[in-house]
């Protein structure tokens, strides 16, 4: 993302007036109706696909939409329930733990994974594939599993408990509301592992060799190494990785409806499945108050984007 | 001139890791992970090859006869045939078409200089983020009120309007990078604009264009969310809806259903033996700083 | 300050049968300058790397001070290498950059502060010392990369082709530099690079290398003077040594070389064992003089192919009569010669060089060869 928002008003005013501005007289310019041609269709889809259904989204939330066809306007009032809903709240509980912590799994151990591959592990190739095939199930498929790995009577890791001899460490891993959240947590870093671990080993692969041998010559043991020159170096990966991931998980909705559809008692209930459950599972219709809740969620993660632009987007750069 | 192995570049900081990661510690925690990230997906394998009543007596054991004919009952009596024939119309079509309107879009916006150019790129571009329930509602009201709810078309329409954000944004960025030289000598030549997109852009671009088809039919193949929303009728359901209902409808068959997931995860195992450098490079450009 | 002695050293890698260093012995005295020297793909930056550490040796012995090193990693050999891309750490200031090795030796932070403080005043550096390396000119960064090898006080300096990434007036005034702080520092310097002009004025001693192998070793005028074999010859000087293919004859009763156009008198070589048939001839374009295309005298017959004045000088082209060849000449600047013009090239006795036709080894003269 190189083109993405600017930090402060001077600078957001600076990018909407390079954006608008007329070109200059160059090769690079084509009749209007060429780029239109190009431009239509795909605008077209944008349009009527994702930009009206976002307005229409917004319109809806000051409705009460009863009916496919009519709306009865409430103003504010979907809003205000909002803020009042306790399950909401719970809501957005579970999704903000599962996107601060859910990240920094998936990158640590993503750097873990790429390092002992960058490091000539042996089998890598094998390993290579086996850590990454799960990146690419779907989430119907990885649900399904984990709910059998969690199962209390023959689930792998309450038999593998029972095998130990941890006996009393066994629990109804999807069942326990004290667990549920956990469990979802570490099945969805299990997906994910993989995607991290192999951007992090194509940035390995792009840091400088003559770097590294002067942290050899240094007198860096692999401890050293790590620590002063490639985390840092790799820093800004690491950090693109950990928003991609944030965002993600705010996100998320399938593996929560497939493995627990937001129980037991709301513990793994997220605002992705209560906005399902409000449209499309409620005993009252209404898609005006599911709406709403779209539309707080909606500012909330851009808000989180614009917030991780200006924070990060200054760091220092860091030619190589 | 450097004749060094790749390697050669990590070679100290792995010769002092690897001399680590042989000491037992180490070596132990990465087989542990490679079971953890390998074995369940081995343990639903060999759960598709055997019965129910099989598994019930014995969760993890080596299947002793192979039941091949599982996967032939589950494509035919199951449904799955029909299911795996959605999908396939579904997001082959989806694929196709925002491809072509993703690569016009994207080689217009990195070629050409307009007024906007950015600010389009910009719009195209930040719907990565939104969260797909800002339009989930009101797509499924627009597709209503058009008679394309439940339809494959319909969500054909919005798997295209799904992907084109990222389609986008990838080829732009390669587009981007093709000499300007190459258009130039075009249009001495006499190529229109439309030729040079066909006959230049295209050809030229076929390593982005192919990793962002393998992409999207990756992601598309496995979307659940909207197919959930916008499929109601059992003969319309995609691969990933038809194995939840299965698991909602045959709850205890858990044979039938490991099949199922096994049926489904065939083609993106396909993919990823043939293409796995392409879906690696896709996957990582971009997030790579 | 230590001495580093190679011994037979060879580096082989898997895979392929030629070594990519073979038979590669050296010794450089404590506080020389020694430039290795060679064209790409010799094996000089696999030698150097080897000294470092970077590299595994295949076969041989490497000592520095009198210790044998060949296994001793490379943060223990007290070592320190300027690459040529810098290597600087990008996301350390120019100070932590210069610290960062000291401070992984447990080197108390008192003497650390001195150590860069004065680097950073003998290259110049003190203003910058809070920049990152990316705010840097290139000449700047190289003078950090140098700085980070200068406080760690290494008992030998190793230069990987630092001045390859820097424009010409700024290379020819650090090479000035290297020169003036090698003696302010006394430090042995292993120098590695393929441009001549550096080997000649910096180095001390040169080493030529070529397929892995040593070609010769010795003083930069010694070797350009008698080089040892046709590769050395040909590859110091500029524009390089002309070398012909000539017959041994007699003529007179005195050994002499026939070439298609021409006869040169090798009376040097008279009783010196020369051998009969094929040998290669060899004349500086510097020692190259015009003179009468005569058919009898001895001397070369050819025409004028092509001249370039440079403005101090002429460089001549000439084809030779029967196919024998093109010699370059250094003419002085008033020379009036055009293409196609006939000309007739000499070159005195002493100017004369003769390879071995199948070995291309220097055939010494009389007067050279021990008595």
């Amino acid at each position: 993302m190189n083109r993405t928002l600017p930090g402060p008003a001077a600078g957001l005013r600076r990018t909407l007036a390079s954006w608008l501005a007329a070109p200059e007289a160059d090769t690079r310019r084509a009749a209007l109706p060429t780029i239109m041609v190009f431009l239509l269709p795909a605008l077209l889809v944008y349009a009527g696909l994702t930009a009206y259904p976002v307005v229409r989204t917004f319109y809806n939330s000051f409705f009460e939409v009863a009916d496919i066809a009519s709306s009865d306007f409430v103003g504010w009032n979907n809003y205000v329930a909002v803020l009042r809903d306790d399950t909401f709240w719970a809501a957005v509980r579970n999704t903000a733990i599962w996107s601060v912590v859910g990240p920094v799994l998936d990158v640590v151990v993503g750097l873990l994974l790429a390092l002992c591959l960058y490091a000539g592990v042996r089998f890598g190739r094998f390993l290579r594939v086996a850590w990454f095939t799960p990146v690419l199930l779907s989430y119907v498929v990885v649900g399904i599993m984990w709910v059998w790995i969690y199962n209390y009577d023959w689930g792998v890791v309450n038999v593998a408990l029972r095998a130990l001899g941890l006996e009393g460490l066994a629990q109804a891993w999807l069942g326990d509301p004290r667990f549920a959240l956990g469990s979802l947590i570490v099945t969805h870093a299990w997906k994910w592992a993989g995607f991290n671990m192999v951007v992090c080993l194509a940035a390995l692969h792009s840091l400088p060799s003559e770097v590294l041998e002067a942290a050899e010559l240094d007198n860096c043991g692999w401890w050293h190494k790590l620590r002063h020159i490639i985390v840092p170096m790799l820093w800004p990966t690491l950090l693109n990785l950990y928003i991609l991931a944030f965002i993600g998980k705010m996100k998320v909705f399938d593996l929560v409806w497939i493995m627990t559809e937001g129980g037991p008692v709301w513990s793994t209930e997220t605002v992705s499945t209560y906005v399902y459950k409000r449209a499309f599972n409620w005993n009252t219709f209404d898609l005006g108050y599911p709406s709403a809740i779209a539309v707080v969620w909606f500012f909330v993660v851009v808000g989180f984007v614009i917030l991780f632009n200006v924070l990060f987007r200054s760091r220092e750069r860091m030619e190589f | 001139m450097r004749s060094l192995p790749r390697s050669a570049a990590a070679g100290s900081f792995a010769r002092s890791l690897s001399r680590l990661l042989r000491s037992g510690g180490l070596m132990a925690a990465v087989v542990l992970y490679t079971l953890y990230s390998a074995l369940p997906f081995a343990w639903v394998g060999t759960m598709s090859v055997r019965t129910t009543s099989e598994i019930s007596a014995a969760h993890f054991a080596w299947p002793e006869t192979f039941h091949w004919d599982k996967f032939r009952t589950a494509w035919v009596d199951s449904n799955f045939a029909q299911y795996f024939w959605n999908s396939t119309v579904v997001v082959v079509s989806a694929v196709a078409i925002v491809t072509l309107l993703g690569a016009a879009a994207a080689h217009c916006l990195a070629r050409y200089n307009f007024r906007g150019n950015r600010l389009v790129y910009f719009v195209l571009f930040s719907s990565i983020v939104f969260p797909p329930q800002i339009i989930l509602i009101s797509l499924f009201q627009v597709l209503v009120e058009y008679d394309l709810y439940n339809s494959r078309l319909g969500l054909t329409l919005v798997y295209v309007s799904l992907q084109l954000p990222l389609t986008v944004y990838l080829l732009e960025g390669f587009f981007a990078r093709i000499p300007q030289d190459l258009f130039d000598a075009a249009k001495m030549d006499g190529y229109s604009d439309l030729e040079i997109f066909w006959r230049i852009v295209v050809p030229v671009g076929m390593p982005a264009i192919a990793t962002t088809v393998i992409l999207n039919f990756i992601q598309l193949w496995n979307e659940f969310l909207f197919a959930v929303v916008l499929l109601s009728d059992q003969d319309a359901r995609t691969l990933p809806l038809g194995i939840r209902a299965y698991m909602g409808d045959y709850f205890q068959d858990i044979g039938m259903i490991a099949t199922g997931m096994m049926i489904a995860v065939i083609p993106v195992v396909v993919i990823y033996a043939f293409f796995s450098e392409k879906l690696i490079q896709g996957m990582t450009a971009g997030a790579v700083k | 300050m230590a001495a580093v002695h190679l011994e037979h050293i060879c580096k082989r890698y898997r895979g392929t049968a030629q070594p990519a260093v073979d038979d590669v012995s050296l010794a450089v005295r404590d506080g020389e300058f020694m430039v290795l020297l060679g064209p790409s793909g010799c094996g000089k930056s696999t030698t150097l790397r080897m000294i470092a550490g970077l590299e595994s040796i295949s076969d041989g012995r490497l000592t520095i001070g009198g210790r044998q090193v060949n296994d001793v990693p490379a943060k223990d050999r007290d070592i320190a290498m300027v690459f040529q891309s810098y290597a600087l750490y990008p996301h350390m200031t120019v100070a932590d950059n210069l610290a960062f090795g000291l401070r992984r030796r447990k080197v108390p932070a008192a003497e650390i502060d001195a150590r860069v403080r004065s680097a950073a005043s003998v290259l110049g550096l003190g203003a910058l010392l809070e920049r990152k390396p990316y705010a840097l000119s290139g000449g700047q960064r190289q003078r950090v990369a140098l700085g980070r090898a200068i406080v760690r006080e290494p008992k030998a300096f190793l230069f990987d082709e630092p001045l390859s990434n820097l424009d010409a007036a700024l290379r020819v005034r650090t090479r000035n530099e290297l020169v003036r702080l090698h003696k302010q520092l006394d430090a042995t310097m292993i120098y590695v690079t393929h441009d001549q002009v550096e080997a000649m004025t910096m180095g001390q001693r040169i080493c030529v290398m070529n397929n892995g192998r040593v070609a010769q070793t010795g003083k930069p005028l010694d070797v350009y003077r008698s080089p040892a074999d046709a590769f050395v010859a040909r590859f110091l000087g500029n524009p390089p040594m002309n070398v012909l293919k000539a017959t041994v004859a007699a003529r007179d009763g005195r050994p002499a070389a026939r070439l298609a156009g021409g006869w040169l008198p090798l009376s040097r070589w008279d009783g010196a064992g020369l051998p009969d048939g094929d040998v290669l001839v060899g004349m500086r374009p510097e020692e190259v003089v015009l003179q009468e295309p005569r058919t009898t005298a001895e001397g070369l017959r050819g025409t004028v192919c092509g001249v370039e004045p440079l403005g101090a000088e002429t460089l001549l082209l000439v084809e030779l009569e029967g196919g024998a060849g093109e010699v370059t000449a250094r003419v002085h600047r008033d020379v009036a010669l055009a293409v196609g013009d006939e000309v007739g090239l000499g070159v005195a006795e002493a100017g004369i060089y003769l390879f071995d036709a199948a070995t291309e080894q220097a055939i010494a003269a009389k007067e050279e060869q021990p008595a």
